[in-house]
Formats: structure tokens, sequence, C-alpha cells
């Protein structure tokens, strides 16, 4: 039964703590004179610091229906919200250092960054497609908002301007999606839908109506054919956006995509402890073959790329093709392989994005060629880049190893071989263009030679990053024991 | 439906699709624009046989007359419009229209095949106290949430379109090739 | 329900009929002898020159943009309005947290003075100082 609306309040805490800095930072820019103070900054840390406590506060062992059955408040929501907000607050950390951003109006890009964060938290527990619907474009809405900040330089507002014709498109696709869907079974909450599916019998618009809410989630993971606005908009936003549309968003968007695949169009066979498809629709082969195609066209367009955060675009399309193979296997092995896959690739993406920002602060440069001799010009960061290149290509002992392993190991395990044997030609791929750059830094002499100093500050975020991304590789068991547990209680 | 409320609706399906075509081919992005105002009005009536009469409102307040002026207004706005030629070229016209006819293939064929449960009995109401009640119960949550989303984009939207000659300020990084 | 849209109906096709037989009578009637100085655009006498396309003040847009996220507001206000009544304190409260919320956007337009219109284009050299 779900909770009411004042009674769901009291289980809404970190959502509510996010609305009240949003209000708050909007407050503080009336009130205030000071357009640059770091105030803004640091007042969204204490917010997003505070729901991130709250939402790890939250009791994970009872699922509950919130608002009228709109959101759910169960382990998986919890993970997400905890992972969502972890970083953001790197992302506030990163922005707060970023030369891009420094000597513009900072009150509104920390409303944007915070208003995301919330439809994020929204998007991951949504139960209704009404809420679903919304909180992606709360979700959408600042996104495009943010890669356009830069005002007044050419590639933001283009990656402004292409972000919002894709995303515009996708979500209209997708709510036509919807529209099917409630047209077959006249309600909005996805697990009445799901119950209606099963037991009817019209294979052609529930395969419509899946292909379609796939487009809009697709855009969201930037999986392909879905991907195209990826590499420009990443290009082109402010690099702690690009960081954290990449992590974020992403990570909201796998969210959803689980919770509304596996309730609407799967549904939960408790004697086996998996998921079986529940409609004629075989959605599965479908996001098996999406897998293999989005990881390899990641991977292979990566290999050309001579703008750093090009390359990284297309790298994170590539994990987000190697994140879907753990989607179609409906085990909880699999789910939680994808969670523990989100944390791992969290800190190591987003350290590789830190460095990005602290080289384009020191070079003005975000061209690989430019990295020439960074072993010496800056030897701190480029042992973490070095260290969180290694974490993207999956070698041991570094964390995306582990991640890789849990995906590996169970897309094996269900004898899904063909899927496995393109993945790890893929990860050979993806060694190449890594290693490309840490071959750059290190072996090439540097163009110009003067150091780049690293300061104390973003020296002390990139351990917060790198120390994760190298003691996930060796002692992992608490993270997964903990994917693990955000898995059971999803739909079951 | 009796006959000339049949009439009528056919009348303004063709008014929704003729005039939303003319949107498309039309090269003069204003005619466009004016095709657009007559596509939305169109909708705007189905909805009324749809039985959705705040729906059919809405429609005529906020798309035929805020999102077609703010259309009009990006028009008159774009820079040195009398230098370019003010038109939106077609490219790929039959690889487009062979993708446009199988989705409408694969849309209408969804459309007429399914059979969709219907709610027999349906008289026509007024809509909006209805309405009014679900957001106030069922929908708070997303009725809220709109308030933040509305809350996020007016600020953007001030945001990106205030004029001013912030974005050439010194701080400002170059741009990297 | 479906009367009452009848009648806005007859009224629309009234208006376009009003319009079209108002423009119809005046070609009937109207004396043609166009000559090349007529043809042109009436300019006040002075011979017209450059094109008519000029660029908008960008401040229209921004206000047009405003007005878009209020008229939204009212659309789904109206709903609350009519129920307000029956449903009394309760609604009144989750309105009432709506509207805050959008007040503090409206209190962000006010202080960055995209509402007020003269002063504004005067400051601008000012305020970009000062930011």
């Amino acid at each position: 039964m779900p909770l009411g609306n004042f009674a769901s309040l009291i289980h809404f805490l970190p959502e509510l703590a996010v609305t009240a800095t949003i209000l708050l930072l909007v407050v503080v820019h009336v009130a205030g004179k000071n357009r640059q103070s770091a105030a803004p900054a640091l007042l969204s840390l204490a917010g997003v610091g505070a729901a991130l406590l709250l939402a790890a506060l939250q009791p994970a062992s009872a699922g509950r229906s919130l608002f009228e059955g709109m959101v759910a408040l169960d382990g998986f929501a919890i993970f997400f919200k905890a992972l969502t907000a972890l970083a953001t607050i790197v992302v506030i950390f990163m922005s707060m250092d970023s030369g891009e951003l420094a000597g513009r109006s900072q009150a509104e890009y920390y409303i944007f960054l915070l208003s995301v964060l919330l439809g994020m938290f929204l998007l991951t527990a949504s139960t209704d497609i009404v809420m679903l619907y919304l909180s992606l474009e709360l979700v959408s809405i600042p996104s495009y908002l943010l890669a356009g900040y830069l005002k007044g330089r050419e590639s933001s507002t283009e990656a402004a301007m292409k972000y919002v014709v894709y995303g515009a498109t996708a979500s209209g696709v997708m709510i036509y999606g919807f529209s099917l869907l409630y047209g077959l079974t006249g309600t909005t909450q996805i697990g009445e839908i799901g119950r209606a599916l099963a037991t009817g019998d019209a294979p052609l618009p529930v395969l419509l109506a899946a292909v379609m809410v796939t487009v809009g989630f697709g855009f969201k993971i930037a999986a392909v054919p879905f991907h195209m606005w990826s590499p420009d908009v990443y290009e082109g936003a402010p690099t702690p956006i690009t960081a954290f549309l990449s992590v974020g968003p992403k990570a909201a968007g796998f969210a959803v995509l689980v919770r509304f695949f596996y309730t609407v169009f799967a549904s939960p066979d408790v004697a086996a402890g998996v998921w079986k498809i529940s409609s004629r629709v075989d959605w599965t082969l479908l996001f098996g073959v999406l897998s293999a195609v989005t990881m390899s066209v990641g991977n292979l367009v990566a290999v050309n790329q001579t703008n750093v955060k090009r390359l990284l675009a297309y790298s994170s399309i590539a994990h987000a093709g190697y994140m879907l193979m753990g989607f179609v296997l409906l085990t909880p092995a699999g789910l939680q392989a994808i969670l523990f896959y989100l944390v791992v690739y969290l800190f190591m993406n987003l350290g590789a994005f830190y460095v990005v920002i602290l080289v384009a602060n020191g070079t003005r440069s975000e061209n690989i060629s430019d990295y020439s001799g960074l072993g010496s010009r800056a030897p701190f960061a480029a042992v973490s880049l070095a260290i969180f290149l290694f974490a993207l290509t999956g070698i041991p002992p570094f964390s995306g190893f582990i991640g890789k392993v849990y995906l590996f190991a169970e897309v094996i395990n269900r004898g899904v071989y063909w899927l496995a044997v393109v993945a790890a030609l893929n990860s050979v791929v993806s060694l190449y263009y890594y290693a490309r750059i840490v071959k750059v830094m290190f072996l090439e002499d540097p163009k110009d030679s003067t150091e780049l100093p690293v300061p104390l500050f973003p020296r002390s975020v990139l351990c917060f990053l790198a120390i994760p991304t190298l003691l996930l590789g060796v002692y992992w068991e608490p993270v997964a024991r903990v994917a693990a547990n955000s898995v059971k209680l999803l739909a079951f | 439906m009796t006959g000339p409320a049949n009439l009528i609706f056919y009348a303004l399906a063709a008014l929704t699709v003729g005039s939303a075509v003319l949107v498309a081919v039309l090269p003069n992005i204003v005619y466009a624009a004016v095709a657009l105002l007559f596509s939305f009005a169109g909708v705007a009536g189905l909805y009324v046989f749809l039985s959705a009469d705040f729906l059919a409102a809405t429609q005529v307040l906020v798309y035929v007359g805020g999102i077609l002026i703010l259309i009009l207004f990006a028009v008159f706005l774009s820079n040195r419009i009398s230098d370019v030629k003010i038109s939106n070229p077609a490219r790929f016209q039959w690889q487009a229209a062979l993708l446009c006819l199988a989705l409408f293939g694969v849309l209408s064929t969804t459309a007429v095949r399914t059979v969709f449960p219907l709610k027999h009995g349906l008289t026509y109401q007024p809509t909006t106290a209805e309405i009014g009640e679900l957001l106030m119960t069922r929908y708070l949550l997303p009725f809220e949430a709109a308030s933040v989303l509305l809350l996020a984009a007016l600020i953007g939207a001030a945001l990106l379109s205030r004029p001013d000659g912030k974005g050439k300020g010194s701080a400002d990084m170059e741009e990297p090739k | 329900m479906l009367t009452d849209f009848a009648t806005v109906l007859v009224f629309m096709v009234l208006g376009a009929v009003t319009v079209a037989l108002l423009l119809l009578v005046s070609r009937l009637v109207q004396p043609r002898d166009p000559t090349p100085v007529k043809l042109s655009t009436y300019e006040c006498g002075e011979v017209p020159f450059g094109s008519s396309w000029v660029q908008f003040n960008i401040r229209f847009y921004v206000v047009a943009l405003i007005f878009i996220i209020f008229d939204v507001e009212v659309a789904l206000l109206y709903p609350w309005a009519v129920i307000f009544q029956r449903l009394g304190m309760v609604a009144f409260v989750e309105a009432f947290v709506f509207i805050v919320i959008l007040l503090a956007g409206l209190a962000y337009l006010w202080k960055e003075g995209d509402l007020d219109w003269v002063r504004t284009m005067q400051d601008a050299p000012a305020r970009k100082e000062g930011k």
C-alpha cells in the first residue's frame, strides 16, 4: 500500500534537502552582492553532503512506495541516490577549481547542478510514468543549460543546441511509447502496466513501445545509435559538466532503464531468483546487440580522437556498452555487476576528467599532443591520470578490472558467449588508445617544459578519487556486498 | 459520433496534418511559423473531441499564445537576418520520405490493428476539477517537481537569453582547438 | 460540453468568414492602378532604403521566455483554483509550496533586472563591470 503524500515526507528527506538547497541558493544569490563568491559552491556542498548522509541513513531493508505510488524507496533507489550525490559532490569540487567557470556567475550554475541531482533522485525512484517523464525532464533541461553555460563560447553554445534538439526528439519518442503503454493498460503505474502486459497478448504495440522507450533511455545513457549528441556535447560543455554528464545522468539512466524494463517488460521469477521476460517481445536480444554495437562503436571511434574530452566521450559510450551487458542477463548478479561497475566508473572517470581540467587550467589546451612530457611537468597529475586510464582499460590490479570481472563472469555464467567475446576484443582496442595517452605523457618530450603546478586542494581531491580506484582493485568486497544488497529489493 | 461531428473531426485532423506538412515544406520560416499556428489550433480542436477540454484550453494558452509567439520572436531576432536567405533548404528528401513512410506504416498499423481497451459510455464532461483534484492528491509529487523544473527553466532562460557582454571577459578560457 | 465548444467553433468560423468576406469585398470594389511609386513601401514620404528586416530588441525575447514559464505555471494552477474550495487547507498548502518555489524565480528575475525594461538598458555597461 503506497504511503500518502504527507506521510511520505519523512522518507523524502534527501530530496527535500536538495530542494531546500536550491531555494537557498536563489536566496543567497538575490541577497548577495558578489557573483563570483564561493558561497554558492560551499552551500551546494553542504546541501548535497546532507542529502548524501540522509540517503545513506535511509533504511534499505524496507521497500516502500511513496507519494501515492509515484516513487519507490528501496535499496536500489537509495544506492543510486548515494551514487549520484557522491558524483555531484566531486563535480562541485571540480567546478570550484575549473578555469572555464571562473569569472562567471556562480549561483545559477549550482542551481542547475542541484536541479539535475534532484531529477536524478526522482528518476531513479520513479514508479509512475508521469513522475518518470517529469523527472527525466528535470534531469535533461538543466543539463542543456549547463552544457551551454559558457555563454559566448561557440562550442559550448553548439553543445547546448545539439543537446536540446536531440534530447527533445528522444523524449518525444519516449513519451509516444508511454502513451502506447497507457493506452494498452489504462494505468500510469509501472507495476500495474507490467502485470497487465503479462496477461495481455499484443506483441506489436508492446514491441513498438519498448523500442520507443529505449530511445529515451538510450539517449540518457548515450548508447549507440542514440549517442550522436555526446561527443559534441562532451567537447563543448564545461569540463566539470562533461564529467558530470558522463557519470551522473548516465547512472540515473541505467537505474531507470533497469527499473522500467524489469518491471514493465519482465517479471520476477521468485523461485529461480531471476527475472523472466513477461511479454512475447524478446527485448534482451535487442539490448544484447545494442550493447555490442555500443561498445564497438565507442572504442573504435575513440582510437582516432585527438581531443582528450572527445576521446573520453567515446570511451564513456563504450563503458555504457559494457554495462548494458549486465542489463540483458535478467539476473541479480548481472545487476550487481552494473551497480559495482558504476561505482568504480564514477571514481575513474571523474578522476580522468579532473586531470583534464587541471591540465587545461595550465596549458589552456585539451589536445592529446599537448600532454607530451606531462610526466615531468606535473608528475602527480600524470601519474593519477595514468592510474585512471589503466583502470578505465580494465587492467589488474586496478578497480576497473574487478568491475569487468563481475560483468564478464556473469555474462559467461549465463552462456552469452558471443557478447563476452565482443567485449573482450573491445577491451583490447581500448588498451590501445588509453595507453597512447600514457605514452604521450611519459615517453614523449614536452613541447614546453615549464612545470605545471598542481596546488594542494586539487591534489587532495585527486587522491580522494585515485585511492578508491586503486583500493577497489584489491579490496572490493564491501562495495560488492552493498551492490548485491541494493539489487535484491528491486521489484521483488 | 454523429455525422456533422464526424465531419468536423476530419476537418480538424486535416487542418492539423496539412499545416504540419506545410511547416515542414515551406521554405520561408515565417510562413512555416504561421502554419504551425494552425497545426497547434487543430490539435486543440482534437483535444476537445477527446473530452479533454482543459487540455484544449491549455494548448491554446501555452502553445498558440506562448510558444508560437516565442518562435516568431526568435525569427525576428535572428542576427543579420537581411544578409542571410531566410530558408530551411530541404536535403536528403528521398531518404527522409522513405524513412517517414516506413515509420508512418509502422505507427498506423500499430494504431489500427491493436485492440485498445475502450471505456464505454463516455460522456463529455468538464475535466478541470478532476484534473485539479488529481494534481492535489495522487499526482502531487509531479506537480511540485514541476515547480522546481519551472524554476530551473526560468533562471536558465533568463540567464542564457539576457543580453550582456559576458563571455568576452578576461578570465575566459580560449577556445580549445 | 461538446455543445459549448460548438459555440466556439461557430464563433471561429464566423470570424474567418467575416475576414475573408471583407477582403473579398474590398478587392472587388477597389480601383487598381499600380505605378512603381505606389508599389514601393510607404515611408512617410521619404524614399525607402535598406531592408525592412531589422533586428528586434533581444529583451522582447527574454520577456517572452519569462512569460511562457509563468504561463505554464498558471496553466497548472488553474485546476487547483477550481477545486480549491472543496479541498480547503490541504490544497492551499500544496499550492503555496508550488508558488513559493516559483517566487524564488521571480525574485531572481527582479534582482537581475530582467523585469525592468528601461533601466537595464541604460545600466548595461555599469552592470557588466559589476559582474
